[in-house]
């Protein structure tokens, strides 16, 4: 059994029902054909370095599984059967990021021991310091009181600003596709 | 005469960095040109373990639209 990762760039324009559909599908397979799901991750929707079929935009997957050879092999057809996959890529853990992936796995559990024996010395330390974090509260909530009202002007000011921005930079890249088109 | 190259230490063995991932873009770009060719061992000093890496992982990300293949400077 080794692990592998697979991630699907779908069609960003998918209504968001059909995406949770097309992951529960590829979930499916993967556990027919003898594998586990480790961890699905939707990294959303994002913009593509490049065009892919004249898209600018493409909602990323991330399955996470462990399973044998035969799985990435019945994904691979899937994706290819589904139209609104736009690009596929299935890979092994190497030995490089299983050891990372050790090393993070390690410094996580040793972090766990040191804050549960931190946590009881928080708990005794918490006492003393709840006299002085009183003191602080009373600090910060003067200090909200007068923030508000400075941020919301602060808002107004740069709203303008935001809203010009977009529009010189879609003016630009028009500029660029232009000068392309004359090359 | 010959010429000394300065000698450099790979910089992701400095950071403590053991895996390449194709999901760090920031990282990946590092090592781009601007044009988004990888750059050289000799230039960036990196491990000949750790140019293998990340000449995989760059190809990986390119793959899934996270960098460029090539960005063009015609004008």
């Amino acid at each position: 059994m080794a692990i592998y990762e697979t991630v699907v760039i779908l069609d960003s324009l998918l209504p968001p029902k059909e995406i949770d559909e097309a992951v529960e599908r590829f979930s499916q397979i993967i556990t027919e054909n003898g594998g586990t799901i480790r961890k699905v991750d939707k990294w959303g929707k994002r913009r593509l370095a490049y065009e892919i079929q004249k898209k600018q935009y493409g909602f990323y997957i991330a399955i996470e599984f462990e399973g044998e050879g035969n799985i990435p092999k019945a994904l691979q057809s899937e994706y290819n059967y589904t139209d609104s996959v736009l690009r596929y890529l299935t890979y092994r853990y190497d030995k490089h990021q299983l050891r990372a992936m050790a090393k993070a796995a390690a410094r996580q559990s040793a972090l766990e021991i040191s804050s549960a024996a931190a946590a009881e010395e928080a708990s005794a330390a918490a006492q003393v310091e709840e006299k002085a974090e009183a003191a602080v509260e009373t600090e910060v909530v003067e200090e909200t009181t007068t923030e508000p009202t400075e941020s919301v002007v602060e808002e107004t000011t740069t709203e303008p600003a935001a809203e010009e921005t977009p529009a010189e930079e879609t003016s630009v890249e028009e500029a660029g596709t232009e000068e392309e088109k004359n090359d | 005469m010959i010429k000394q190259r300065k000698k450099r230490n790979c910089p992701f063995t400095e950071a403590g960095i053991i895996y390449i991932d194709f999901k760090d873009e920031k990282l990946l770009k590092k090592y781009l040109t601007e044009q988004g060719k990888i750059i050289p061992r000799h230039t960036s000093g990196a491990s000949a373990k750790m140019q293998r890496q990340l000449a995989r992982a760059v190809k990986r990300a390119r793959h899934l639209a996270l960098i460029p293949f090539v960005t063009d400077f015609t004008r």
